[in-house]
């Protein structure tokens, strides 16, 4: 027993560097469970607060940039109203609430940080749970997909990014119906692949991807464009998309609610579970 | 002693705060993207006083990591490349002493230890802990040479940044003396 504790004595230093560096690793691998919650909301109202400072700095300098994309939004909006159409036609069409029910509802948020660099780049948000906003919503901005909501605190929330190894955008063309799956490899903050998508069909350098309804992000959100069409193997296409959301210069966001989530939800699982038994 | 207390824990403030709001924030486009990362806050684990106590270094090396990967949303990341700084720092400066050993009174800072010392002594522990730090983020993802490639061009940046900085916060010859 006494050689036990001239052992510790001994080799402290190295025995508490173990520790700290297993508790290190611990902290690491949990990172993307539910463990890091904890670790994330002790920091991140402080830590939040603070890049809140920041992004009113950095906010406006790039207000140019930003009035100019609103406005840019606010004029395709405004051309999709209804009262800039003409009626052409001469009948007298009821409107009857039960056609459309809405599904989908945007939370606006601001960008008060934001990296590119990293292998796994994440996004942070001033708005939170209070907002409504809740993990695995989408995020998009007005130029195409952002992210998917990954931890949230009552003020803050914090955005897996599309430029992030374990990111995979369900994509299709907008000119037929082949659908893969985007991701990013690292590299140029603008380029990331598309996969999947089979040798025969018809590809051209600056088709435009959009989102399916596979995923969790609505139909039809921007993903970018083919930038470089090749072969890879037989049958698949190895095709580079460029992304059409600027990542270095993000600074208002969406958050999308799915009204129907919860029923697509309850009947998926219904399915599957079905399946099993 | 209050004093060397206050200035280690204001260049602690000012390096976290230049590395989160500075540093963190420099986005290079195109293909070099990601390969020139500068980790500044590291100097405060180096320029620590050269007597202080194994244990003490330690965790304060782990808390300088990990108030980083609070900001980063990176939990343990930067902590555990701190530790290993901090675990081989002893060590290392043991091994570049002079014969007679160091004065309980001298600055590790370019002045205080001699140019050539200095980078020798930085350059090897920045090398260390990006390697590590690179590890840890890539693991799967990144291939080998790659990695490399990135630890040692973000070693550049970093070397250059802290060797600026030391030229920066020199003091007169007459105030060291």
């Amino acid at each position: 027993m006494r050689n036990f504790f001239l052992i510790i004595r001994k080799y402290n230093v190295f025995i508490v560097f173990l520790l700290l560096q297993v508790f290190s690793i611990y902290l690491l691998v949990n990172n993307n469970s539910y463990q890091r919650e904890a670790f994330v909301s002790t920091s991140n109202e402080v830590v939040g607060r603070i890049y809140v400072a920041y992004s009113e700095v950095s906010d406006y300098l790039k207000l140019g940039v930003t009035n100019r994309l609103l406005a840019e939004e606010n004029a395709r909006l405004r051309s999709g109203d209804s009262t800039s159409f003409y009626r052409m036609s001469i009948l007298k069409t009821a409107v009857n609430d039960t056609v459309y029910k809405q599904q989908y509802e945007y939370i606006t948020a601001r960008v008060i940080n934001n990296s590119v660099s990293k292998v796994n780049n994440y996004i942070t948000l001033n708005a939170g749970s209070l907002k409504g906003i809740k993990p695995d919503m989408p995020v998009i901005s007005s130029t195409g997909v952002v992210g998917v909501v990954k931890d949230v605190s009552p003020h803050f929330s914090t955005v897996m990014s599309v430029l992030n190894s374990n990111t995979r955008i369900s994509a299709k063309f907008t000119k037929n119906n082949y659908f893969g799956s985007a991701m990013w490899l690292g590299g140029s903050p603008q380029l990331g692949v598309l996969n999947d998508i089979p040798s025969h069909a018809p590809v051209n350098k600056g088709d435009t991807v959009v989102t399916t309804s596979y995923s969790k992000y609505p139909a039809g959100i921007m993903v970018g464009m083919v930038y470089e069409v090749g072969q890879k193997g037989v049958s698949f296409k190895d095709l580079k998309i460029k992304f059409s959301t600027d990542f270095q210069n993000l600074s208002y966001v969406y958050v999308v609610r799915d009204l129907m989530k919860a029923e697509r939800d309850s009947l998926e699982a219904k399915t599957v579970a079905a399946d099993v038994k | 002693m209050l004093s060397e207390i206050f200035i280690q824990f204001f260049r602690y403030l000012v390096l976290l705060f230049v590395q989160v709001l500075v540093l963190d924030q420099i986005e290079i486009s195109g293909p070099v993207n990601g390969y020139f990362n500068a980790y500044l806050y590291i100097l405060f684990i180096f320029m620590l006083p050269v007597n202080i106590n194994r244990l003490f270094l330690l965790f304060l090396s782990f808390i300088t990591g990990l108030s980083i990967d609070m900001f980063t949303g990176t939990a343990g990341m930067h902590a555990s490349a701190c530790l290993v700084v901090g675990f081989v720092r002893p060590g290392f400066l043991n091994l570049l002493a002079p014969r007679e050993g160091y004065e309980s009174t001298l600055r590790l800072s370019m002045q205080g230890m001699g140019a050539s010392t200095f980078l020798v002594y930085t350059s090897v522990m920045t090398l260390l802990h990006h390697f590590v730090l690179y590890l840890l983020e890539a693991f799967t993802f990144l291939n080998f040479f790659d990695l490399l490639l990135r630890v040692i061009s973000s070693s550049i940046f970093t070397m250059l940044l802290i060797v600026f900085s030391q030229i920066l916060t020199q003091r007169s010859r007459e105030l060291d003396a």
